[in-house]
């Protein structure tokens, strides 16, 4: 006899998600026969909003569109202004843009540690990983003056020199969260039942990931090795050693894995941008932003965040203000269609930890 | 800087598609605008043969002087780390496109936000309607012609102060004692009852 199939509406508050989104599951016993997403709640039409602003007046808007990892917004529409005006960048502002998108990526990865072992039920680790996290939005909030909200990288460079000592800060924190890493080892990574609810649950099919648009984490965690920051490097990555991080299996264990190994890659990262780091400018002047107007152009640039390949495609009629600025981020397919293809199968029980494993960022599908 | 490949890719998109217009924009980018019965088979083309399998982003353009909208897809080829922007014009009056979802699945989940801000019709996709905004029957609000202001001038009302809202100077004032000094009076909330 079939089993009798039951609606049940998941969300849109629940653990899978840093945000608010509905996922509509059709059950039959505790299977997912069938998943759809349904979004909405976080519509803040900041798109519509930013072609009625100032170009200035759009970086306080770009980098509400996501909380985990703010700074590849800002940096994205930076660097697309700047690709359209031709506007030249001093040297010393695209290492310190490196630093902060990759203390970004790091404090992103501590989040997810919380919300990924929260989900499967392990309380500890978000009040160890997310109380470190803190210590990273320390580090923002003395470099520019916000602790999740930065508003700090705009066209031209950024808004300010580091603070006197602040490297020596930078590195100290780098130590502690160094040393903390076997600790989350023990307590995350190498853990039984963690492994044994993530291995093999939310299996992504290598011979399709390229094809489903599947980007960042998700990607080299089916044993891909793509990284924008390898493909097309952006700022001073190209001239940083690090290795792009891949794992077999395309489950949510070699996604945590992936970023596991990431979090090292980017401590690296900063370590060397600190000692390369040039004395010199960190800004060249933008005209007065009330009448700044950019040439008409468009430009499509695109960053490697802790989700995936962000992009940012802006489009100028050589106005006061943008014609069009359409953001892509990672979760716009990880959220909706790819999703709903790899939630048929799964146990109610794992859905939220798949969305997690996937880094659903809801505010980034409907802007 | 070196354009070899990107060169190597517009000679091939113009020995099949003789009518695209293709211009190298940048290092990595190539441009490539089309009539719009053309894109469905140039897409293809550019999947299965020039290696752009990585649909990165879809997005579309209100062109209101001129009447139409431009839609624009994003390709990403990660064997030669090349990006094609394919570009096409619809007419605005009437939009309808075919749907890509046959190429790229996720294609589906940008059709549906495209049909639902811009009002673009696609063909073949059965998913269209609701999709971010809830009981939506006004002007698809990413058109250019639909004012934002306008429309949260006629569904909002700017909410009154609380009757109980009291001025912090005079608060303070009443509790202390002391006069409040004239220069600080204009800025109190109560100064046309006095």
């Amino acid at each position: 006899m079939r089993e009798k199939e039951t609606t049940l509406y998941l969300g849109p508050q629940h653990p899978g998600v840093t945000g608010n989104m509905m996922v509509k599951l059709k059950v039959a016993g505790d299977t997912v026969v069938k998943a759809e997403t349904h979004v909405g709640y976080l519509h803040r039409a900041f798109e519509k909003l930013m072609e009625v602003r100032s170009w200035m007046q759009c970086f306080p808007i770009v980098c509400r569109i996501c909380v985990p990892e703010p700074d590849p917004n800002e940096e994205n529409l930076a660097r697309a202004v700047e690709e359209i005006e031709g506007r030249e960048v001093p040297e010393r502002a695209k290492y310190i843009r490196v630093m902060v998108l990759e203390l970004a990526r790091m404090a992103s990865i501590l989040l997810w540690m919380g919300g990924q072992s929260g989900s499967a039920g392990l309380y500890t680790m978000p009040q160890w990983s997310v109380g470190d996290r803190d210590y990273i939005l320390d580090l923002f909030e003395e470099l520019t003056g916000g602790r999740v909200y930065h508003m700090y990288i705009w066209p031209g460079g950024v808004r300010r020199d580091l603070p006197e000592g602040f490297e020596d800060r930078v590195l100290k924190t780098l130590d502690y969260l160094e040393s903390r890493l076997p600790d989350y080892d023990h307590l995350m990574f190498e853990n039984a039942i963690f492994q044994k609810r993530a291995k093999g649950v939310g299996v992504i099919p290598k011979e399709k990931a390229l094809e489903w648009g599947v980007v960042g984490p998700p990607l080299r965690g089916c044993g891909i090795k793509h990284d924008v920051r390898i493909d097309e490097p952006y700022e001073v990555y190209d001239k940083l050693d690090f290795i792009v991080p891949t794992y077999e299996g395309g489950d949510v264990w070699a996604r945590a894995m992936v970023r596991r190994q990431e979090f090292e890659q980017s401590i690296s990262i900063i370590r060397q941008v600190i000692e390369k780091m040039p004395k010199g400018d960190y800004y060249n002047k933008v005209p007065n932003p009330f009448n700044w107007i950019v040439p008409p152009g468009e430009a499509y640039v695109k960053t490697e965040s802790v989700r995936g390949e962000f992009g940012y495609y802006v489009v100028s009629d050589g106005s006061l203000k943008p014609r069009r600025i359409h953001v892509r981020g990672a979760a716009y397919v990880h959220g909706v269609s790819l999703l709903e293809k790899i939630l048929v199968g799964a146990n109610i029980a794992d859905v939220s930890f798949i969305m997690n494993s996937l880094g659903v960022c809801p505010p980034e599908i409907e802007r | 800087m070196n354009l070899e490949k990107e060169n190597k890719f517009a000679k091939q998109i113009n020995e099949t598609f003789h009518s695209a217009v293709v211009k190298v924009q940048r290092e990595r980018r190539i441009i490539v605008e089309l009539r719009s019965d053309l894109i469905p088979p140039f897409l293809s083309f550019a999947k299965e043969y020039l290696s752009f399998i990585h649909m990165a982003h879809y997005s579309c353009v209100d062109w209101l002087e001129e009447n139409k909208f431009e839609l624009v897809f994003m390709l990403w080829s990660y064997e030669e780390d090349v990006m094609l922007i394919v570009k096409t014009k619809i007419d605005r009056e009437k939009p309808e496109f075919v749907t890509i979802k046959h190429l790229w699945p996720q294609a589906e989940t940008y059709e549906r936000e495209i049909h639902e801000m811009y009002g673009v019709d696609f063909k073949g996709n059965d998913r269209l309607g609701e999709f971010i905004l809830e009981d939506w029957d006004d002007l698809p609000p990413m058109r250019r012609d639909f004012d934002t202001v306008k429309y949260a001038g006629e569904h909002y009302f700017t909410r009154p102060g609380r009757e109980d809202a009291q001025d912090v100077r005079e608060t303070i004032a009443r509790h202390s004692g002391e006069e409040i000094p004239d220069f600080a009076k204009k800025y109190s909330i109560r100064r046309d009852e006095e």
